[in-house]
């Protein structure tokens, strides 16, 4: 009985390692792919950025009238944006987010 | 000639060089159609108006009666691109007001300053405004004519809608392809990235613009909706400017569907005159071989001043009578 119950829990043990061991092998093996992917998202969120931003950033956009209704979309994320681009400061005088 | 065509169009835009005629041409139009009891809107995209002058009242951005007789009217607009740039960056300022924290109001509301101010917006809010008159006047009126600025200018003007349509499709693109790379991230193992709100109000904001642009360009290169009068005056400059208008909006897709040559010198005033007619009939002999079949209409030249109802109408009679 008490055998049984320590045998049952043994195999809950060994099923619980197992699966902690597969988890790891998968994220060893797949983790990269995923930094991939979202390293890939994020330079595309930052041409996007350089878009809606460029009549600030000192590149006339001819589409101005247009781009400015993007604005409220890619603001939350500029603080971010200009650090990982590698300026420390906000590179528009005017907004001040640093 | 030109009153079937504005019985049968959507849309006419009246263009050409400088100083040929151009508003007069548009407003004796507007009114011969009205008097055949036509509903006209008559829209002024010049940013140095002078429609106001043709008929003797003073216009605004808004639609002002400036002639009725029965069911027929014509109603005058002279857009400004400036009102438009204002109402346009106001409703951004909403939104972006709505979706940002307080702390960063201020700076939004200066970053819109400067782009409210950069080159190109100006010629956005006229093409704006002149989308915004076409719905409006679906069910208010029968016909548009547009009467426009220089050549150049139209030009541009015309070619926006399609270039706009790329712009945006392009910015979607980049939409998509972040939003399959979030996915495809997210479908390798969960990831803790949640959907920002924001892209969403972003996406619709691009495809209703799209969708505005792409339903302006349909519109403008559909021969059966839309045509484009060309004034000139049989000089040599107006005349080559006039071939080259009809050869560019070719390329654009867009119907000519007249040449109104204007102005024309009379052959029994004068010896002064009639040497001009002389020449005048060469520069013509010249349109004529590089425009191939598109109407010619001659109008004369007349002695009034062309200000207000009274003595458009003689031009309108012109117009209408010539073959």
């Amino acid at each position: 009985m008490a055998s049984a119950e320590s045998a049952a829990q043994r195999w809950e043990e060994l099923s619980r390692r197992w699966a902690a061991f597969r988890d790891g092998m998968h994220e060893f093996y797949v983790g990269p792919y995923r930094q991939m992917f979202l390293s890939e998202k994020r330079s595309e969120d930052d041409l996007f950025m350089i878009v809606v931003l460029g009549e600030a950033l000192g590149v006339p956009d001819p589409a101005a009238f247009y781009s400015a209704e993007l604005m409220p979309a890619v603001w939350d994320d500029f603080h971010a944006w200009h650090r990982r681009i590698g300026i420390p400061d906000s590179p528009l005088d005017h907004i001040a987010c640093c | 000639m030109l009153l079937d065509l504005a019985r049968s169009r959507r849309l006419l835009f009246v263009g050409g060089k400088g100083g040929v005629g151009k508003t007069s041409v548009s407003s004796a139009l507007a009114l011969a159609y009205a008097r055949h009891g036509g509903r006209v809107l008559l829209v002024s995209t010049d940013p140095a108006h002078n429609l106001g002058q043709a008929w003797d009242q003073s216009l605004s951005d808004g639609a002002t009666r400036v002639f009725t007789q029965e069911n027929g009217h014509v109603d005058a607009v002279e857009i400004d691109p400036q009102a438009t740039i204002e109402r346009h960056f106001a409703t951004v300022s909403a939104t972006m007001m709505r979706l940002l924290p307080d702390r960063l109001h201020a700076s939004a509301q200066q970053h819109l300053d400067q782009a409210k101010s950069a080159p190109g917006s100006h010629e956005s809010a006229v093409l704006e405004r002149i989308a915004e008159l076409v719905e409006t006047s679906r069910d208010s009126h029968d016909l548009v004519i547009f009467d426009t600025a220089p050549s150049g200018h139209t030009l541009r003007l015309l070619s926006l809608p399609e270039k706009l349509t790329t712009w945006t499709e392009t910015l979607l693109a980049s939409r998509d392809r972040s939003e399959r790379f979030a996915a495809a991230a997210r479908s390798v193992v969960g990831t803790k990235d949640d959907e920002p709100s924001a892209d969403a109000e972003l996406r619709r904001t691009l495809i209703a613009r799209r969708d505005r642009f792409e339903l302006l360009r349909g519109l403008v290169t559909d021969s059966l909706a839309t045509s484009f009068i060309v004034v000139s005056i049989a000089e040599r400059l107006p005349i080559a400017e006039s071939i080259d208008v009809v050869q560019q909006l070719t390329v654009l897709g867009i119907d000519t569907s007249s040449i109104v040559v204007n102005r024309r010198s009379p052959s029994d005033a004068g010896d002064v005159l009639a040497e001009r007619r002389a020449r005048e009939e060469q520069h013509i002999a010249r349109l004529r071989a590089a425009v191939g079949s598109i109407p010619l209409i001659q109008v004369p030249l007349l002695a009034g001043d062309l200000t207000g109802a009274d003595s458009l109408s003689e031009l309108a009679v012109c117009l209408t009578a010539a073959a």
